[in-house]
């Protein structure tokens, strides 16, 4: 066993009324990958900020090879050789690769300014020792979400001698890419520097990690080997036996509320990237979860937000209908007036104004009903906010808590408090549990599956399978704008991977 | 039917979370800066007054008016920019729009000779309909305020010029034609033992109907929902693009009865009056503690800020302070105000 190369000791931090680290032991050796877990809130991300300079404790210390450091920002940090990839990522999208590599650290030819032949043959070096190629003179902003993250993987390993922190760094990868990550990763350990990696993805664990430390409340609740099994691993999550993940699903199916007979959405405008959907047939009835599948770009996103009239402009063609009604869903206010409700797959861009209090953003959906004459009922308002934070049971339980405080599964559940305290019939979901974590995932399930018993109906969009399959009565398969077949909830994830990008699969 | 509100009969019993929570103190003296710098300023304004037959020159009746009357125009100003820049807009235009309207008081009494109701109503009307066509202008195109209203200062400075034939509209008073009604001289006047003036009574009463809207109707909370996440607000249903467009024709309106205000005030209209003055109001918007990113800021603040800003330059102006050197002083006020907000936004702003 190698000696530590970072110990931290009983680190406190408070942000405001939530005390998000409360005495946190946490160690890392050379060359290993050391794996934490926790829910949304738990205190990694304020743990690892710590760690990185960002923000600073407000009790305990933090050792690099056994001298205490205290970081009063992400430079000082780097120059300890401890660099973070964060899940936004820090890239500039304006700038080149070479640029952004190269930030804040620029090469100089003594009086001729930027070295800049010196910096794009190293550019290239780095990006092929972290095994990644694309050309280093393409924009941050023309690549994908997941170039972007080995970018950033490349531009934190040339800052990392000791210690690499990676933030849910295969949130956004498609499988063959988090295959090729787990390779650099390797092969970054047997360099000598240690690896914390925080991830959502418990069954990446084993296949990446040496140690796995889970966290809760701001608390180590245990440290394991990374071959412990997961349900014990679930069990330290949420902190009680975790047995069903998904509630029952339907017993009896309400009136239709929405039915798309080959129905399309005609741009006025072609928008670069937005699928259009083109023939798509499908029926959500209440009481009934309906999920829709597809590999990215399959037009699901657009396909929703084209209902709730929040795409670009255009017109529908094909039967669109709500309730049993030819409807126009031209306008979000329309959509709005037809009972729909829309819960965006950005909760931090278009879900909630983190600025503001739990009790402000519930109500935004409603002004207009709790404020007769044009003016706000104060008791009205409170107690729409109350209520709110006890369906959904927002922690902590205050409505003059910011957002922006909250963590990432609470804040969701303000955005589906929101959406729902408007009694819509019809909910359009864009990945409800995207960066949610595990324990939140089943709260949020276990309420749809309530209001659907009270008669709402939910179209899902999700890029989860297992979420779909355990969660939905119905799944619509999507291709290119098209929706291509319809599979009963349960089926073999398979079969659905096979029908949503129309390969058949190979033979397991 | 989805009814959450079912919910509540059926476990009424259970206790209520509470919705209120103490705050920290960092996040109070921000949250009335404004207020605590008034004090502040009041304070120093009586220990550096000088002394004249033996009384605080500061505090003296005629030197608190003329600090209460110096800052009316500027105050009602800086009460509709406080709901432009709440929605993370800005609006450069007022100042000239006042000298517009100046002119165009002067011109509708004497030269149209109206009474001073059509008057009031067609000033009005003028400065709500310039500040909507430059909401418009800039919701339709997608164009910044900043440019929008930077364009609608130079159009309104150069209709005031035209209009005016770059010459002082002066305003006599009296009955006949070309005549204004005496009682519009009154914006001048100061009433209660010669102390209010009444144009301090216009900016009191446009505050108060100011804060009323911002604090408690629903278009006040949509200004604060644009401002916050535009595209949060527009999906949860806010007409964003009216509230927008409104924002500016309030600024308009402000601007305009601003121009009324200052036309009774001098008995002139004059096109190159109020050059400058959207920089004052803006400057006591953020020192109120508005943020000019949008979604936070009260009306209070801005009134407090515009009475503060009036009354450090009476202090410096009653020692015989440069006015350059007062100009020094409101730079650093406004960087020392938007400097506290940061400090708390970092506390209390995400760190996830």
């Amino acid at each position: 066993m190698t000696e530590p190369i970072l110990e931290m000791r009983g680190i406190e931090k408070r942000f405001g009324g939530v005390h998000a680290l409360r005495g946190v032991d946490f160690d890392l050796r050379e060359g290993e990958v050391h794996a934490l877990l926790g829910e949304n809130g738990a205190g990694k991300s304020t743990l690892m900020n710590v760690l990185a300079g960002v923000i600073p404790p407000e009790r305990g210390e933090i050792r690099v090879k056994g001298k205490v450091v205290q970081f009063a920002s992400p430079r000082e940090a780097q120059a300890s050789g401890i660099a973070t990839i964060y899940q936004e990522l820090d890239l500039v999208p304006g700038l080149d690769i070479t640029a952004n590599l190269f930030l804040g650290h620029e090469l100089m030819r003594p009086f001729a300014g930027l070295d800049n032949r010196r910096m794009e043959r190293e550019a290239r070096a780095r990006m092929a020792a972290a095994g990644v190629d694309i050309d280093v003179r393409r924009k941050i902003g023309d690549l994908s979400i997941g170039q972007r993250q080995l970018v950033a993987i490349a531009k934190a390993l040339s800052y990392a001698t000791r210690v690499l922190i990676m933030d849910e760094p295969t949130a956004a990868l498609s499988a063959a890419e988090a295959e090729r990550l787990f390779g650099v990763v390797r092969a970054m350990c047997a360099r000598g520097v240690g690896i914390v990696y925080i991830s959502h993805r418990l069954e990446e664990v084993p296949r990446v990690a040496d140690r796995v430390t889970v966290m809760r409340d701001g608390r180590i609740v245990g440290d394991e080997p990374a071959s412990a099994p997961q349900a014990r691993l679930v069990n330290l999550l949420v902190g009680r036996p975790f047995d069903q993940l998904f509630p029952p699903r339907a017993a009896a199916l309400g009136p239709e509320l929405l039915r798309l007979e080959r129905a399309g959405f005609t741009p006025a405008a072609e928008r670069a990237g937005w699928q259009a959907p083109r023939d798509v047939s499908l029926t959500v009835h209440g009481g009934e979860i309906v999920g829709l599948a597809g590999v990215m770009g399959a037009g699901r996103t657009e396909l929703l937000s084209a209902l709730y009239g929040a795409g670009p402009p255009g017109r529908w063609h094909g039967s669109v209908s709500v309730a049993g009604r030819p409807a126009r869903l031209q306008s979000i206010g329309a959509a709005r007036r037809a009972g729909l409700a829309f819960v965006t797959d950005d909760r931090r861009g278009s879900g909630v104004i983190l600025r503001h209090s739990v009790g402000r953003n519930v109500v935004m959906s409603i002004l207009r009903r709790i404020s007769p004459a044009g003016f706000m009922s104060p008791a009205a308002e409170d107690e729409a906010t109350r209520r709110s934070i006890r369906n959904f049971d927002i922690r902590p339980p205050r409505g003059d808590v910011l957002v922006g405080n909250l963590s990432g599964g609470n804040q969701q559940k303000v955005v589906f408090a929101k959406e729902l305290l408007r009694e819509p019939k019809l909910l359009l979901l864009d990945e409800p549990t995207r960066g949610v974590d595990v324990g939140a995932k089943g709260e949020i399930y276990q309420r749809l599956r309530a209001l659907t018993g009270q008669g709402l109906g939910v179209l899902v969009a999700s890029s989860e399978l297992p979420e779909l399959v355990g969660l939905c009565d119905r799944i619509v398969a999507m291709r290119q704008g098209c929706s291509v077949a319809e599979f009963p909830g349960g089926i073999d994830e398979k079969v659905l991977l096979e029908s949503a990008t129309g390969i058949a699969g190979e033979a397991a | 039917m989805t009814d959450a509100s079912k919910e509540v009969g059926r476990d009424a019993t259970a206790p209520m979370p509470a919705v209120t929570a103490r705050r920290n103190p960092l996040t109070l003296i921000v949250r009335f800066q404004s207020v605590i710098g008034l004090i502040l300023v009041l304070i120093g304004g009586v220990v550096f007054s000088p002394v004249r037959h033996g009384q605080l020159l500061f505090l003296a009746p005629d030197n608190i008016a003329n600090i209460i009357r110096a800052i009316s125009e500027t105050g009602i100003i800086a009460l509709g920019m406080t709901f432009v820049i709440i929605t993370a807009g800005i609006d450069l235009s007022v100042g000239a729009m006042l000298g517009l309207n100046s002119v165009l008081t002067a011109m509708l009494m004497t030269t149209a000779n109206l009474g001073l109701v059509p008057t009031l109503l067609l000033v009005l009307a003028a400065g709500t309909a310039f500040g909507t066509l430059q909401g418009l202008i800039s919701t339709r195109f997608r164009l910044e305020p900043f440019i929008v209203t930077l364009a609608g200062l130079q159009v309104a400075r150069g209709l005031a010029l035209v209009l005016s034939g770059n010459v002082y509209i002066n305003i006599s008073y009296g009955e006949g034609p070309g005549l204004a009604p005496p009682v519009f001289a009154l914006l001048g006047e100061r009433l209660f033992h010669n102390v209010v003036p009444v144009a301090t009574l216009v900016f009191l009463a446009l505050a108060v109907a100011a804060t009323i809207v911002l604090n408690t109707s629903r278009f006040g909370r949509y200004v604060y929902a644009v401002g916050g996440n535009e595209r949060a607000a527009r999906l949860s249903g806010i007409p964003v693009t009216q509230v927008k467009v409104a924002v500016y024709a309030i600024t308009g309106f402000a601007a305009a009865s601003a121009g009324f205000v200052h036309a009774g005030q001098f008995s002139f209209g004059s096109a190159n009056d109020g050059a400058g003055y959207e920089l004052t109001a803006i400057a006591a918007v953020v020192i109120g503690g508005t943020s000019l990113f949008g979604g936070a800021g009260s009306m209070i603040g801005t009134i407090a800020g515009s009475i503060m800003l009036g009354a450090l330059a009476n202090i410096l102006q009653l020692n015989n302070v440069n006015a350059s050197l007062q100009l020094l002083a409101t730079g650093a006020i406004i960087v020392l105000a938007a400097a506290l907000q940061t400090m708390v936004g970092r506390r209390e702003g995400s760190m996830r």
